[in-house]
């Protein structure tokens, strides 16, 4: 009797032991990756096409579909992510760095670094300096001139309050000392670009990508890559330490995937593992290279390393405000 | 005007007005000021008119809305509880296809005026529930990969 | 004459074919409430990443052209719209078919798409560089006076009373303001989970106008003995054309002012259909008939939301800026393309840019044609009886809310809204005004606040808003407006209820 009580806790140890650790199958099922922006925006195209071959044998074997929940600057769909999604590997993230650590710093939001946990990441898009093809800028120096002539009289355009975009003009503002007046726009990249265009704004913080499109289409002049190097698709465009103002890449865009905090960790492992690979797919890198979309992979470590990075140089930068 | 539809416009537009009149003092109270501008503005108008309409109401010179009569209230409400069982329990509890079906085959038997006791009536009803069903899970679960909550059942 | 050297294209097998599936597809998904022009689209791009540059935008064009159009399908049939292009669609449009004359209704509504639409792709094919200025004429100072605009059609939009007219478009303002606010991240009004991500417009659109009719058939009751008596009338698709022809008023309105307003990146798409309609019953000899059912209304409001089709992508073809949410879709079509629009696109990549635009004028007749054909059986729908049709569109609503994001919350606002809404109509007032202050609210809002803080950089608030031209115009459009609702308010003092003026 007694090996029979045994046998049957040996059993159901070994049966919750399989349930703990018996995501084997996973997925089972279509997964669904939550991104805070709209339809049609970048993170939005960029996340379908990364995505484009998870239904692959090598991938997860299963589509991803992409769900958008956007609104205030992304914070609608993190906060949802955050606190109402279901933590069982089905429901995935795509994140924006350094918007919602930004977010999280500056309060108003339910969620923090600590209440995801990284996947992969797969591309990082710098912010640039853009003004109108006819406008009389021609380089930093010509904005920065105007701006300390005219303090606070110097608009310029940009996806949000507390997006890169903002970052990137927090940090102008101090390292080259002067005061300007920064406008957020409600409809995103696009709609501050616009502005730009326009002449609403004498100046914009733009996406890198969007901006590379522009001035192909010869409605904007680009002044200044907010990176620490050049980019490839801009080398005759100087940095901004180029020009003489002590800025780093806190404002580049980086795009991953995440899950909520509480997934169970095989299946971050197993995610952690495949993502980046799927990232990896030929057909993917050429279709974001065609769309001008600079990619940048990396694994859920260096993402991890990354993220804490991020989160101390904006809580410095934050905390002057 | 009768003295029934006058009464219920008193109660609808006093609770029209108390929405606005709160909305308004949320609006003038809450911090931050930069946030609330807008929403201030609209508050204003809200209140004004939701009370101006209350007055009407009060004094009688209402001019439009039949309101509800006795008959209508009893006829909608058990189409209403279903609809608020379904919509607020039922879709996210047993899963929204169950909850679809039932709630279909409810409503069916509640508001279907055919006879009850003829076989060919229920065939009919399972019949629309089960089309229904089937369709809408072709349509949003094949083709747009909508996710829906769990089943019980399968 | 470059569009019509690239006409064959179109035509070649494979493009054809492809053509047809996105005319038929995005009728059908058109037609699915709670999914938008935009979304369709969404869906469609991975169908692209295998095809041929050419042959994937002939796929979308045809797909964008013909959702908005499916979109009157719901909208006329089960009172759902499925996007806010088709609001105006139902007043008159879910009226005709409850007479039995759903098939009219069908049919003068593709009709009338048709016209609206080949007349937005012309615009498009022959002005594009003189309308690319005038997309970039709207700034924040001239969006604020449009919004305003909007809001003082209010008053006179589908409402007997003025003042609860305009009571409901300010709940709709109000609810436009839950969630947090988008420019400073601020949470406003959050009393509900369900609505911490503010109200999402479709599921409300679709609360607003199908659950009230729901409501309304559970009131009839079990036996209902005027019910079955509604005979579907047949109509031929020859006087259809003729009635089209005949009221050339409001087709010329719509067109105009879909043309016009499509243009203005962000706002165009979403109200030209209401704007239209309630400026072609202001003209109209017959104003008195609108929302019960009268023509004119479906003309006015489908001409003018597939006239906005064309014209709003130009700025996206010739700026490389989308306009709307469904450019910046298509503007992801071109790009895994690698094909940038601007200036050089014509000139660059005639092969693919033309069969596009090609696309859609071809989409226009081949969704006029299959629209005629289905429209007779589609009618039918009226002869469901009401507690079938009940069911029925309570599911489709809480699926078609569900679908947008995923989200319970959004179908709980609907229901809330749907059922609120119904008691609200008793007491007379209505959804339309409310919708549209809920779609206006933030676009106000935003470039209000967005203006005032270029003003108070630069020229200061006054001369921002209240100097140039396009300001004041659009303010003297304003003062007209609230000035014509103030005297047919005084009007119809003279009568002292609607119910005798109606007797």
């Amino acid at each position: 009797m007694k090996t029979f009580i045994a046998g049957i806790a040996a059993g159901l140890i070994a049966a919750t032991g399989a349930g703990a650790d018996g995501h084997d199958s996973y997925p089972d099922r279509p997964v669904m990756l939550m991104v805070s922006y709209g339809a049609g925006g970048a993170t939005d195209f960029q996340a379908r096409i990364v995505t484009m071959t998870a239904g692959n044998e090598d991938a997860l074997g299963m589509p991803i579909a992409i769900v958008n929940r956007p609104g205030a600057g992304g914070r609608v769909g993190w906060n949802w992510l955050a606190t109402q999604a279901e933590a069982d590997g089905y429901t995935l993230g795509a994140y924006n760095v350094p918007h919602f650590i930004a977010q999280s710093i500056e309060g108003g939001v339910s969620y923090s670094a600590d209440d995801f946990e990284p996947i992969a990441n797969w591309g990082a898009d710098p912010a640039v300096f853009v003004v109108a093809a006819d406008s009389e800028f021609d380089s930093m120096e010509d904005v920065i001139a105007f701006a300390e002539a005219n303090p606070g009289g110097l608009t310029f355009s940009g996806a949000g309050l507390f997006v890169g975009h903002h970052i990137a003009a927090l940090q102008l503002e101090k390292a080259a000392g002067v005061e300007l007046a920064y406008i957020p726009n409600n409809s995103g990249g696009a709609g501050a670009m616009r502005a730009v265009i326009a002449g609403e704004v004498m100046g914009g913080v733009n996406n890198l990508s969007d901006a590379f499109r522009a001035q192909e289409a010869g409605t904007v002049k680009i002044l200044g890559v907010f990176d620490t190097e050049r980019s490839d698709f801009l080398p005759d465009v100087p940095t901004m330490q180029e020009q003489g103002y002590e800025i780093d890449d806190a404002s580049v865009n980086y795009r991953g995937v995440m899950v909520p905090a509480g997934t169970p960790q095989p299946i971050i492992d197993r995610l952690a593992e495949i993502v980046p690979a799927m990232f990896e797919n030929a057909r993917v890198q050429s279709r974001m290279e065609a769309g001008g979309s600079p990619m940048e992979i990396m694994t859920r470590d260096e993402v991890q390393q990354m993220w804490s990075d991020r989160q101390e140089t904006l809580e410095a930068l934050l905390a002057d405000l | 005007m009768t003295d029934l539809p006058r009464s219920q416009h008193v109660v609808a537009s006093g609770i029209i007005a108390a929405v606005g009149l709160s909305v308004a003092w949320i609006s003038w109270t809450q911090e931050p000021a930069a946030a609330f501008v807008f929403p201030r503005l609209i508050a204003t108008v809200f209140a004004v008119l939701a009370v101006w309409t209350f007055l009407k109401a009060l004094t009688g010179r209402t001019k439009v809305g039949a309101g509800l009569s006795g008959q209508a209230v009893r006829q909608l409400a058990p189409g209403l509880v279903v609809t608020l069982v379904y919509v607020f329990w039922a879709a996210q509890a047993i899963g929204f296809y169950t909850a679809t079906a039932l709630t279909v085959l409810i409503l069916l038997v509640l508001y279907d005026p055919a006879p009850h006791g003829r076989a060919g009536t229920w065939a009919k009803r399972i019949a629309i529930t089960a089309g229904f069903v089937a369709v809408m899970y072709g349509l949003f679960a094949g083709v747009l990969n909508v996710f829906t909550p769990r089943e019980v059942f399968f | 004459m470059d569009f019509l050297f690239y006409m064959g294209d179109v035509f070649a097998p494979v493009s054809f074919a492809l053509l047809l599936f996105g005319t038929v597809f995005g009728l059908i998904l058109g037609a699915t409430p709670g999914l938008s022009p935009t979304m369709t689209v969404a869906l469609m791009i991975p169908f692209t990443f295998r095809l041929e540059p050419q042959q994937g935008l002939i796929l979308l064009g045809a797909a964008y052209t013909s959702t908005v159009a499916g979109g009157a399908v719901s909208a006329i049939l089960l009172k759902i719209p499925g996007a806010p292009a088709n609001i105006a669609t139902t007043l008159d449009g879910h009226a005709m078919a409850k007479n039995g004359e759903g098939a009219r209704a069908l049919q003068l509504s593709f009709l009338a798409s048709a016209v609206g639409g080949v007349f937005g792709v012309m615009l498009l094919i022959f002005l594009t560089p003189v309308l690319a200025g005038w997309a970039l004429a709207f700034g924040p100072s001239e969006l604020f006076w449009l919004a305003i605009l909007g809001v003082t059609v209010i008053g006179t939009l589908d409402s007997s009373s003025v003042v609860k007219g305009l009571l409901s478009g300010c709940i709709g303002l109000w609810l436009a303001t839950i969630g947090f606010d988008d420019i400073m991240g601020a949470q406003r009004f959050i009393f509900h989970d369900a609505v911490a991500g503010g109200i999402n417009v479709i599921p409300a659109l679709i609360g607003l106008f199908a659950i009230p009719q729901v409501i309304a058939m559970f009131a009839r009751g079990r036996t209902d003995p005027g019910a079955e008596v509604i005979a579907v009338r047949r109509h031929p698709i020859g006087s259809a054309l003729r009635e089209l022809l005949g009221r050339k008023a409001p087709l010329a309105i719509g067109t105009a002012i879909g043309s016009v307003i499509g243009l203005i990146p962000g706002v165009g798409g979403q109200i030209a259909g209401l704007v239209a309609y309630d400026q072609s019953k202001k003209f109209s000899r017959e104003s008195s008939k609108f929302g019960t059912g009268h023509p004119e209304g479906i003309i006015a409001a489908e001409s003018a939301n597939n006239a906005m089709v064309g014209p709003s992508l130009v700025p996206l073809l010739t700026l490389s800026i989308p306009g709307s949410p469904t450019a910046a879709v298509l503007l992801g079509g071109l790009l895994i393309h690698g094909i940038f629009p601007g200036p050089q696109l014509f000139t660059n990549y005639p092969q693919v840019v033309w069969p596009f635009i090609n696309s859609m004028l071809v989409g226009q007749v081949l969704m006029c044609m299959f629209g005629l054909l289905i429209a007779g059986l589609a009618a039918k729908v009226a002869k469901v009886p009401h507690g079938v049709m009940a069911a029925v569109v309570l599911g489709l609503a809480v699926f078609g809310s569900y679908s947008v994001q995923h989200s319970m919350g959004d179908v709980y606002v609907m229901a809330t809204l749907g059922i609120g809404m119904y008691f609200l109509e008793r007491f007379g007032f209505s959804a339309a005004p409310l919708v549209l202050g809920l779609i206006l609210g933030p676009i106000a809002e935003a470039n209000f606040i967005q203006g005032s803080m270029i003003a108070n950089a630069t020229v200061g608030v006054w001369n921002y808003f209240f100097t140039g031209w396009m300001n004041w115009v659009l303010i003297a459009i304003v003062a007209g407006s609230v000035g014509y609702s103030a005297w047919m308010e005084v009007r119809s003092r003279r009568y002292t209820s609607k119910e005798e003026m109606l007797a």
